[in-house]
Protein backbone atom coordinates (compact mmCIF):
# COMPACT_ATOMS: atom_id res chain seq x y z
CA UNK A 1 0.00 0.00 0.00
CA UNK A 2 1.27 3.22 -0.61
CA UNK A 3 1.81 5.94 1.75
CA UNK A 4 -1.15 8.43 0.92
CA UNK A 5 -3.41 5.23 0.89
CA UNK A 6 -2.19 4.20 4.21
CA UNK A 7 -2.51 7.73 5.99
CA UNK A 8 -5.96 7.86 4.45
CA UNK A 9 -7.53 4.41 4.16
CA UNK A 10 -4.78 2.25 6.00
CA UNK A 11 -3.21 2.25 9.76
CA UNK A 12 -2.87 6.27 9.56
CA UNK A 13 0.62 6.00 9.78
CA UNK A 14 3.55 4.87 7.73
CA UNK A 15 7.62 4.57 8.25
CA UNK A 16 9.53 5.46 5.39
CA UNK A 17 13.28 6.28 4.62
CA UNK A 18 13.98 9.80 4.45
CA UNK A 19 14.59 11.11 1.00
CA UNK A 20 17.35 13.54 1.27
CA UNK A 21 19.30 12.20 4.05
CA UNK A 22 22.24 14.97 3.98
CA UNK A 23 19.44 17.74 4.80
CA UNK A 24 18.87 15.20 7.51
CA UNK A 25 22.27 14.55 8.71
CA UNK A 26 22.94 18.61 8.68
CA UNK A 27 20.21 18.96 10.85
CA UNK A 28 21.08 16.74 13.37
CA UNK A 29 25.13 18.25 13.28
CA UNK A 30 22.68 21.75 14.12
CA UNK A 31 21.07 20.04 16.80
CA UNK A 32 24.36 19.19 18.03
CA UNK A 33 25.70 22.44 18.06
CA UNK A 34 22.87 24.36 19.54
CA UNK A 35 22.50 22.08 22.51
CA UNK A 36 26.34 23.24 23.14
CA UNK A 37 27.15 20.93 25.71
CA UNK A 38 29.38 18.21 23.29
CA UNK A 39 32.88 19.58 24.38
CA UNK A 40 34.46 16.75 25.31
CA UNK A 41 32.12 14.80 23.31
CA UNK A 42 32.37 15.96 19.79
CA UNK A 43 29.71 14.84 17.76
CA UNK A 44 28.97 11.31 18.16
CA UNK A 45 25.63 10.76 19.02
CA UNK A 46 25.56 7.89 21.51
CA UNK A 47 28.15 9.88 24.11
CA UNK A 48 26.08 12.64 23.76
CA UNK A 49 22.79 10.65 24.10
CA UNK A 50 24.45 8.42 27.53
CA UNK A 51 25.07 12.12 28.88
CA UNK A 52 22.04 13.21 28.66
CA UNK A 53 19.97 9.92 30.02
CA UNK A 54 21.98 11.65 33.25
CA UNK A 55 21.18 15.16 33.66
CA UNK A 56 18.35 16.68 35.59
CA UNK A 57 15.17 17.87 34.51
CA UNK A 58 16.87 21.45 34.96
CA UNK A 59 20.00 20.64 32.29
CA UNK A 60 17.51 19.24 30.47
CA UNK A 61 15.49 22.09 30.35
CA UNK A 62 18.30 24.34 29.68
CA UNK A 63 19.01 22.57 26.08
CA UNK A 64 15.58 23.07 25.25
CA UNK A 65 16.09 26.79 26.00
CA UNK A 66 19.39 26.32 23.88
CA UNK A 67 17.10 25.06 20.82
CA UNK A 68 14.77 27.82 20.86
CA UNK A 69 17.63 29.42 18.74
CA UNK A 70 17.04 26.61 16.09
CA UNK A 71 14.74 28.47 13.80
CA UNK A 72 15.40 26.82 10.53
CA UNK A 73 14.35 23.08 12.46
CA UNK A 74 11.00 23.07 10.24
CA UNK A 75 12.19 24.26 7.06
CA UNK A 76 15.15 21.23 7.15
CA UNK A 77 12.83 18.71 8.15
CA UNK A 78 9.98 19.33 5.28
CA UNK A 79 13.32 19.74 2.77
CA UNK A 80 14.35 16.66 4.09
CA UNK A 81 11.18 14.82 2.50
CA UNK A 82 9.83 17.23 -0.55
CA UNK A 83 8.05 14.22 -2.65
CA UNK A 84 6.32 12.60 0.03
CA UNK A 85 4.83 16.08 1.36
CA UNK A 86 4.28 17.26 -2.17
CA UNK A 87 2.85 14.34 -2.76
CA UNK A 88 0.11 14.58 -0.22
CA UNK A 89 -0.33 18.40 -0.18
CA UNK A 90 1.09 20.27 -3.40
CA UNK A 91 4.09 22.68 -3.44
CA UNK A 92 2.06 25.47 -1.39
CA UNK A 93 1.71 24.38 2.34
CA UNK A 94 1.20 25.49 6.20
CA UNK A 95 4.27 24.18 8.30
CA UNK A 96 4.73 24.51 11.93
CA UNK A 97 6.75 28.04 12.61
CA UNK A 98 8.49 26.64 15.16
CA UNK A 99 9.41 22.17 14.35
CA UNK A 100 9.77 20.49 17.98
CA UNK A 101 12.57 18.71 19.16
CA UNK A 102 12.29 16.09 22.16
CA UNK A 103 14.80 14.58 24.47
CA UNK A 104 13.27 11.80 26.44
CA UNK A 105 15.17 10.38 29.60
CA UNK A 106 14.52 7.00 30.54
CA UNK A 107 13.81 5.90 33.77
CA UNK A 108 10.62 5.92 36.75
CA UNK A 109 9.09 9.29 36.68
CA UNK A 110 10.87 11.04 33.34
CA UNK A 111 9.08 11.47 30.60
CA UNK A 112 6.54 9.94 29.55
CA UNK A 113 3.37 11.30 27.00
CA UNK A 114 0.28 10.12 27.67
CA UNK A 115 -2.29 8.55 24.48
CA UNK A 116 -3.21 11.44 22.18
CA UNK A 117 -5.04 12.58 19.10
CA UNK A 118 -2.78 15.86 17.61
CA UNK A 119 -6.30 16.94 16.39
CA UNK A 120 -6.38 17.73 20.24
CA UNK A 121 -4.09 21.20 19.65
CA UNK A 122 -6.60 22.60 17.11
CA UNK A 123 -4.12 21.73 13.92
CA UNK A 124 -6.64 20.90 10.78
CA UNK A 125 -7.58 17.85 10.44
CA UNK A 126 -6.25 17.54 7.01
CA UNK A 127 -2.68 18.06 8.54
CA UNK A 128 0.23 15.14 8.86
CA UNK A 129 2.59 15.02 11.25
CA UNK A 130 6.63 13.83 10.70
CA UNK A 131 8.47 12.40 13.50
CA UNK A 132 12.05 11.39 12.68
CA UNK A 133 14.42 9.80 15.68
CA UNK A 134 18.47 11.17 15.30
CA UNK A 135 19.66 7.84 16.02
CA UNK A 136 18.67 4.07 15.91
CA UNK A 137 15.68 3.52 18.10
CA UNK A 138 16.69 -0.03 19.33
CA UNK A 139 14.83 0.43 23.05
CA UNK A 140 11.60 1.40 24.02
CA UNK A 141 11.62 4.90 23.80
CA UNK A 142 10.15 5.78 20.51
CA UNK A 143 6.62 6.22 19.80
CA UNK A 144 3.37 3.59 19.50
CA UNK A 145 0.62 3.87 17.47
CA UNK A 146 -2.94 2.83 17.13
CA UNK A 147 -4.41 2.10 13.91
CA UNK A 148 -6.54 4.77 12.66
CA UNK A 149 -9.44 2.15 12.58
CA UNK A 150 -9.55 1.33 16.57
CA UNK A 151 -8.42 5.57 16.91
CA UNK A 152 -11.32 6.43 15.21
CA UNK A 153 -14.22 3.83 16.91
CA UNK A 154 -12.25 5.27 20.13
CA UNK A 155 -12.98 8.60 19.31
CA UNK A 156 -17.08 7.93 18.17
CA UNK A 157 -16.98 5.86 21.40
CA UNK A 158 -15.85 8.78 24.04
CA UNK A 159 -17.55 11.23 21.67
CA UNK A 160 -20.98 9.52 22.33
CA UNK A 161 -20.55 9.69 26.05
CA UNK A 162 -19.65 13.37 25.84
CA UNK A 163 -15.69 13.04 26.26
CA UNK A 164 -12.31 13.62 24.43
CA UNK A 165 -9.09 12.08 25.61
CA UNK A 166 -11.24 10.29 28.43
CA UNK A 167 -9.71 6.93 30.60
CA UNK A 168 -10.39 4.91 27.47
CA UNK A 169 -7.71 6.91 25.57
CA UNK A 170 -5.55 7.70 28.41
CA UNK A 171 -5.51 3.81 29.75
CA UNK A 172 -4.21 2.71 26.88
CA UNK A 173 -1.05 3.38 27.62
CA UNK A 174 -0.17 0.63 29.67
CA UNK A 175 -0.60 -1.91 27.49
CA UNK A 176 1.88 -0.47 24.09
CA UNK A 177 4.97 -1.22 22.15
CA UNK A 178 6.94 1.74 21.08
CA UNK A 179 7.94 1.53 16.67
CA UNK A 180 11.81 0.41 16.45
CA UNK A 181 13.29 2.16 13.81
CA UNK A 182 16.57 3.51 12.28
CA UNK A 183 18.51 6.12 11.71
CA UNK A 184 17.25 7.94 8.62
CA UNK A 185 13.41 6.64 8.87
CA UNK A 186 10.75 8.87 9.64
CA UNK A 187 7.18 8.03 10.59
CA UNK A 188 4.56 9.53 9.31
CA UNK A 189 0.89 9.91 10.77
CA UNK A 190 -2.72 11.93 10.52
CA UNK A 191 -4.05 13.49 13.31
CA UNK A 192 -7.05 11.06 14.20
CA UNK A 193 -4.11 8.42 15.25
CA UNK A 194 -3.75 7.58 18.71
CA UNK A 195 -0.02 7.51 19.97
CA UNK A 196 2.49 8.28 22.84
CA UNK A 197 5.26 7.25 24.51
CA UNK A 198 6.14 4.80 27.49
CA UNK A 199 8.55 5.41 30.05
CA UNK A 200 11.72 3.27 29.80
CA UNK A 201 14.95 1.79 30.70
CA UNK A 202 18.52 2.31 28.68
CA UNK A 203 21.68 3.75 29.07
CA UNK A 204 20.41 6.33 26.78
CA UNK A 205 17.99 9.60 26.21
CA UNK A 206 16.02 9.65 23.39
CA UNK A 207 16.03 12.60 21.07
CA UNK A 208 13.89 13.06 18.31
CA UNK A 209 11.97 15.95 15.94
CA UNK A 210 8.75 16.71 14.70
CA UNK A 211 7.03 18.77 12.32
CA UNK A 212 3.53 19.43 11.60
CA UNK A 213 2.50 20.32 8.59
CA UNK A 214 -0.97 20.97 5.75
CA UNK A 215 -1.78 22.29 2.26
CA UNK A 216 -2.28 25.44 1.64
CA UNK A 217 -5.48 24.57 -0.12
CA UNK A 218 -6.97 23.30 2.65
CA UNK A 219 -9.11 24.65 5.72
CA UNK A 220 -7.17 25.69 9.03
CA UNK A 221 -9.07 25.00 12.04
CA UNK A 222 -7.58 26.78 15.55
CA UNK A 223 -4.07 26.93 14.69
CA UNK A 224 -3.46 30.33 12.71
CA UNK A 225 -0.35 32.75 12.59
CA UNK A 226 0.65 31.99 15.83
CA UNK A 227 1.43 28.58 15.00
CA UNK A 228 1.98 27.88 11.08
CA UNK A 229 3.18 30.19 8.36
CA UNK A 230 3.25 30.09 4.47
CA UNK A 231 5.99 27.89 3.29
CA UNK A 232 6.41 26.78 -0.35
CA UNK A 233 8.09 24.00 -1.93
CA UNK A 234 11.09 24.40 -3.99
CA UNK B 1 14.29 56.22 22.68
CA UNK B 2 11.06 53.79 24.15
CA UNK B 3 9.73 50.21 24.29
CA UNK B 4 5.85 50.59 23.67
CA UNK B 5 3.45 47.82 23.56
CA UNK B 6 -0.16 48.91 22.04
CA UNK B 7 -3.48 47.60 22.66
CA UNK B 8 -6.16 46.93 19.39
CA UNK B 9 -9.30 45.78 19.24
CA UNK B 10 -10.48 42.33 20.62
CA UNK B 11 -10.79 40.93 17.51
CA UNK B 12 -7.50 40.51 16.22
CA UNK B 13 -7.73 38.50 12.85
CA UNK B 14 -8.92 34.87 13.94
CA UNK B 15 -8.52 35.71 17.76
CA UNK B 16 -10.31 37.50 20.08
CA UNK B 17 -7.85 38.75 22.79
CA UNK B 18 -9.59 41.18 25.87
CA UNK B 19 -6.96 44.25 26.30
CA UNK B 20 -6.12 42.88 29.29
CA UNK B 21 -5.28 39.25 27.70
CA UNK B 22 -3.18 41.25 25.27
CA UNK B 23 -1.05 42.81 28.16
CA UNK B 24 -0.44 39.57 29.61
CA UNK B 25 0.74 38.15 26.13
CA UNK B 26 3.23 41.37 25.35
CA UNK B 27 4.44 41.54 28.79
CA UNK B 28 5.69 37.73 28.96
CA UNK B 29 7.15 38.10 25.49
CA UNK B 30 8.56 40.94 27.11
CA UNK B 31 10.05 39.22 29.96
CA UNK B 32 11.41 36.38 27.76
CA UNK B 33 13.35 39.21 25.79
CA UNK B 34 14.70 41.30 27.85
CA UNK B 35 13.15 43.93 26.80
CA UNK B 36 11.59 46.54 29.60
CA UNK B 37 8.18 48.35 28.49
CA UNK B 38 7.86 51.77 29.18
CA UNK B 39 5.13 53.17 26.90
CA UNK B 40 1.53 51.32 26.77
CA UNK B 41 -0.26 52.58 24.14
CA UNK B 42 -4.32 51.87 23.60
CA UNK B 43 -5.57 52.09 20.47
CA UNK B 44 -9.33 52.48 19.84
CA UNK B 45 -11.90 49.85 18.90
CA UNK B 46 -12.75 48.95 15.68
CA UNK B 47 -9.51 50.30 14.32
CA UNK B 48 -5.86 49.03 12.96
CA UNK B 49 -4.64 52.06 11.50
CA UNK B 50 -2.19 52.09 14.50
CA UNK B 51 -2.79 56.11 14.31
CA UNK B 52 -2.35 56.38 17.93
CA UNK B 53 0.93 55.06 17.94
CA UNK B 54 2.14 57.32 14.57
CA UNK B 55 1.36 60.31 16.26
CA UNK B 56 3.01 59.73 19.47
CA UNK B 57 6.21 58.50 17.81
CA UNK B 58 6.63 62.57 17.04
CA UNK B 59 6.67 62.64 21.18
CA UNK B 60 8.11 59.37 22.40
CA UNK B 61 10.64 58.06 19.82
CA UNK B 62 9.58 54.91 20.48
CA UNK B 63 12.18 52.65 18.99
CA UNK B 64 10.97 48.94 19.83
CA UNK B 65 7.27 48.57 19.45
CA UNK B 66 5.57 44.99 20.39
CA UNK B 67 1.81 43.83 19.17
CA UNK B 68 0.23 40.48 20.11
CA UNK B 69 0.03 39.51 16.18
CA UNK B 70 0.69 40.52 12.63
CA UNK B 71 -2.45 41.06 12.10
CA UNK B 72 -2.91 44.05 14.00
CA UNK B 73 -1.22 45.73 11.11
CA UNK B 74 -3.18 47.89 8.71
CA UNK B 75 -4.98 46.11 5.83
CA UNK B 76 -5.47 49.11 3.28
CA UNK B 77 -2.81 50.25 0.86
CA UNK B 78 -3.43 53.83 2.37
CA UNK B 79 -2.67 53.32 5.84
CA UNK B 80 -0.19 50.46 4.94
CA UNK B 81 2.10 53.31 3.29
CA UNK B 82 1.69 55.57 5.87
CA UNK B 83 3.08 53.27 8.30
CA UNK B 84 5.71 52.42 6.10
CA UNK B 85 6.75 55.81 5.78
CA UNK B 86 6.48 56.82 9.49
CA UNK B 87 7.63 53.08 11.46
CA UNK B 88 10.03 51.99 9.05
CA UNK B 89 12.63 52.36 11.57
CA UNK B 90 10.87 50.89 14.79
CA UNK B 91 11.48 47.14 15.31
CA UNK B 92 8.62 45.41 15.23
CA UNK B 93 7.92 42.45 17.54
CA UNK B 94 5.01 40.21 17.46
CA UNK B 95 4.39 38.38 20.49
CA UNK B 96 2.19 35.09 19.47
CA UNK B 97 4.03 34.34 16.12
CA UNK B 98 7.60 34.98 18.35
CA UNK B 99 9.05 36.85 15.07
CA UNK B 100 10.68 40.68 15.19
CA UNK B 101 12.70 42.82 12.97
CA UNK B 102 12.62 46.15 11.31
CA UNK B 103 12.25 47.73 8.20
CA UNK B 104 10.14 48.44 5.05
CA UNK B 105 10.88 44.44 3.69
CA UNK B 106 10.36 43.28 7.39
CA UNK B 107 6.97 44.77 7.59
CA UNK B 108 5.70 43.97 3.98
CA UNK B 109 6.43 40.24 4.82
CA UNK B 110 4.34 40.29 7.50
CA UNK B 111 1.68 42.07 5.98
CA UNK B 112 2.10 39.39 2.69
CA UNK B 113 1.66 36.85 5.65
CA UNK B 114 -1.90 37.89 6.74
CA UNK B 115 -2.76 38.20 3.66
CA UNK B 116 -2.58 34.43 2.91
CA UNK B 117 -3.70 33.28 6.17
CA UNK B 118 -6.62 35.78 5.25
CA UNK B 119 -7.09 33.76 1.99
CA UNK B 120 -7.60 30.32 3.75
CA UNK B 121 -10.52 29.12 4.18
CA UNK B 122 -11.49 28.01 8.19
CA UNK B 123 -13.31 25.16 9.55
CA UNK B 124 -15.51 26.74 12.45
CA UNK B 125 -14.52 24.37 15.60
CA UNK B 126 -17.92 25.80 17.38
CA UNK B 127 -19.99 24.42 14.48
CA UNK B 128 -18.13 20.65 14.18
CA UNK B 129 -17.33 17.60 16.04
CA UNK B 130 -15.06 15.35 15.93
CA UNK B 131 -16.11 12.79 13.76
CA UNK B 132 -17.48 15.46 11.41
CA UNK B 133 -14.03 16.64 11.28
CA UNK B 134 -12.82 12.95 10.69
CA UNK B 135 -15.35 12.41 7.83
CA UNK B 136 -13.86 15.47 6.36
CA UNK B 137 -10.83 13.86 5.58
CA UNK B 138 -11.95 10.50 4.38
CA UNK B 139 -12.85 11.82 0.74
CA UNK B 140 -9.04 12.77 0.15
CA UNK B 141 -6.28 10.38 -1.07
Amino acid sequence: MDIQKELTTGKGYSVFPIENIDIFKKLRTSFIEKINITNKLGDNIGQIRKKMAKMSKAEINKIMVNLLSFNDLSEMIINSCPTLIKSLCGDELFIQRRAHTIINVPGDGQSKQWTHYELMSGISPFSYVIWAPLHDLEDQGGVYYIDQKKSSEIMKKEEEEGLVNGPTVLNLITEQKPTLMKFGEAIIFNPFVLHGNVTFKSEFARIACNVRFQSYNKPLLQKNTDYLKYYKLV
Amino acid sequence: MSIATATTDINIGPYKIPSNGQNMIMNNYAQRNNLTIELVIPEPMMSNELATIQWLQKDYKISKLILCSIYQLPFKQERIDELLNNMKDIEFHFALEGISGKGIDFLLSCIKEVRMFKNARIINSKNTSWSKLYEMTRGQG
